[in-house]
């Protein structure tokens, strides 16, 4: 794990304890996309240039992160973070677009940020702007119908500014058989490539990469938790925020974590 | 009412470059030369509703104004939280075209209907619900309403009015004033209400923007401490606006309406009208008995 990886989980680990709930765990699986997008890929400034490139968090429970990076990078106060889900915060679990307009959709509900991320890469085509269009989704999000709606139609369009990222974390190994998603999508008409999702350098080469002649799909292998012994091995922190000794625990356990 | 849209729609599309057609393979046909002369924003899509509502947010997010054309049992119901959280929660504008109205598709069976549009989708805050009667109120509505930042769902129906009203976005017009209640007309219902009316001592409303609802016309125009609601509607859909609206007035409600009932006959659009009690003949003996109850 990267130093700036572990910070953001410790920031993370306070928002959380401040705002006394969160998904932690797909947060942590999800930390290292994030840092690759936002420390080495995305083209984006706080004016929201029209021709700039579109983070979409289609997997919503990852909004944490993606907070605690856009106040590293200056978006939000620092302290504003602490607020999380207070009654009148702009911070929350699940980002709210019209109250952080940096912020490209509002989510919560999942099988949405996908087709509109395939929506806004076809208006970039339409106006003629350069910008490529990134979403973050989980491979439990890829039982909903819309995500295979879109899909087919990303595939049809051969949307190559758009690509999907899914950070897959073996969500839904308990559910249902999903098969392989790197086939799967590839059928769908995607260059669909498969990494290891906590590997900056690998997650680089395959999210930097312009599909060639259609969407790009990246299937980032990861571990719910990741980061922190406690939330990868003890599966009742999926929707838990830590109490004052359990954040100094926590804080510890992701300092000492390979 | 369909050549009416196919023009605004075409007229929209030539004249602003920052617009975009999805069809969901209905209407394709007639858009065929629109669909050949701009392949990149004019687009048979699939048929997929969700996804496509999820498109076309995208799309509006990127400045492009979107517009999309369904059968509106598909659009209002199996894509409604595409249009509540991609479209009212992202506070972003798109104009979403219907073909279908209440039973337009009378032999198609109940998959097809959608009698309860407005009712779902008057909880959605800031959608907007027209249903014009005319051609030329369509094109009205939808030039008001196509780049004002907000989704908008325009209803269409194959059974027009013949009676010709000017209609404005967001106004009530006042079609005729009597003392003993008063009557709103909505949609394709208005030739058959005025027949039913013709006799009666009532002032007549005609809506045609139902959401948001003007309630300052309602205030305005109320009268003998009734109101009948006359509408290709599932029954009481407008009653909590009217309420809202005579803001603690008493009133007396009733109306001409689709009963909240699963239709399972076929046959015409008539004929399930006639057997509803939708016809002017069953508009009148229904308000006859409502003003008899007073």
């Amino acid at each position: 794990m990267t130093e700036r990886a572990r910070a953001l989980r410790k920031t993370i680990l306070r928002m959380a304890h401040a705002g006394r709930d969160a998904n932690l765990q797909s947060v942590f699986s999800s930390v290292e996309i994030l840092r690759v997008l936002y420390d080495r890929i995305l083209r984006f400034s706080p004016e929201a240039p029209a021709d700039r490139d579109r983070f979409v968090l289609s997997k919503g429970q990852s909004t944490m992160g993606l907070l605690a990076i856009l106040a590293e990078k200056g978006f939000i106060p620092e302290e504003e973070l602490w607020t999380a889900c207070g009654y009148d915060s702009r911070i929350s679990m699940q980002a709210d677009r019209t109250k952080l307009p940096f912020v490209e959709i509002s989510a919560g509900s999942l099988g949405h940020g996908f087709p509109m991320a395939a929506g806004m890469a076809l208006g970039n085509r339409i106006a003629g702007r350069p910008g490529r269009v990134f979403v973050l989704a989980g491979d439990g999000e890829m039982n909903e119908g819309t995500m295979w709606e879109t899909a087919l139609f990303a595939g049809s369009e051969a949307l190559q500014r758009l690509t999907l990222i899914v950070d897959d974390n073996g969500s839904i190994n308990e559910m249902l058989r999903m098969g392989d998603l790197e086939e799967k999508l590839s059928a769908f008409g995607f260059e669909a490539e498969t990494v290891n999702g906590h590997d900056e350098d690998a997650l680089y080469a395959a999210i930097s990469r312009v599909g060639s002649a259609g969407p790009r799909a990246v299937i980032a292998k990861t571990v719910r938790g990741y980061g922190c012994r406690t939330l990868v091995e003890d599966r009742s922190w999926f929707h838990r925020a830590p109490t004052d000794e359990e954040l100094t625990a926590l804080l510890e356990e992701v300092d000492a974590y390979e | 009412m369909r050549k009416a849209m196919q023009a605004a729609v075409r007229e929209t599309i030539e004249e602003y470059a920052d617009t975009a057609l999805l069809l969901i393979d209905i209407g394709a046909f007639p858009m065929r030369e629109l669909l050949k002369k701009y392949p990149q924003r004019v687009k048979n899509i699939g048929i997929f509703e969700p996804g496509t509502i999820g498109v076309a947010a995208g799309l509006s997010l990127t400045g492009i104004t979107p517009i999309v054309y369904g059968i509106s049992p598909f659009i209002v119901q199996r894509s409604l939280e595409q249009l509540k959280l991609d479209f009212v929660y992202q506070n972003i504008g798109g104009n979403f075209i219907t073909t279908g109205a209440a039973y337009d598709f009378s032999a198609l069976g109940y998959s097809h209907y959608c009698p309860e549009d407005v009712a779902t989708l008057r909880l959605l805050p800031g959608m907007e619900i027209l249903t014009p009667g005319t051609p030329a109120q369509f094109d009205a509505l939808f030039k008001a309403c196509r780049f004002d930042g907000r989704p908008s769902y325009f209803r269409m129906t194959d059974h027009c009015n013949q009676t010709q009203v000017d209609v404005e976005f967001g106004r009530a017009a006042v079609l005729k004033r009597g003392s003993r209640a008063t009557v709103i007309a909505v949609a394709e219902q208005l030739d058959a209400t005025l027949e039913a009316c013709a006799e009666a001592d009532v002032t007549v409303l005609y809506y045609t923007t139902l959401a948001p609802f003007d309630a300052e016309t309602l205030r305005r125009e109320y009268t003998g401490g009734a109101v009948f609601v006359s509408a290709p509607l599932y029954a009481g859909s407008l009653f909590a606006d009217i309420a809202a609206a005579l803001d603690g007035e008493p009133v007396r409600l009733g109306g001409a309406e689709i009963p909240l009932e699963v239709l399972r006959t076929y046959g015409k659009k008539a004929d399930k009208d006639a057997a509803l009690g939708l016809d002017a003949k069953g508009i009148a003996e229904r308000l006859g008995a409502f003003l008899a109850k007073a």
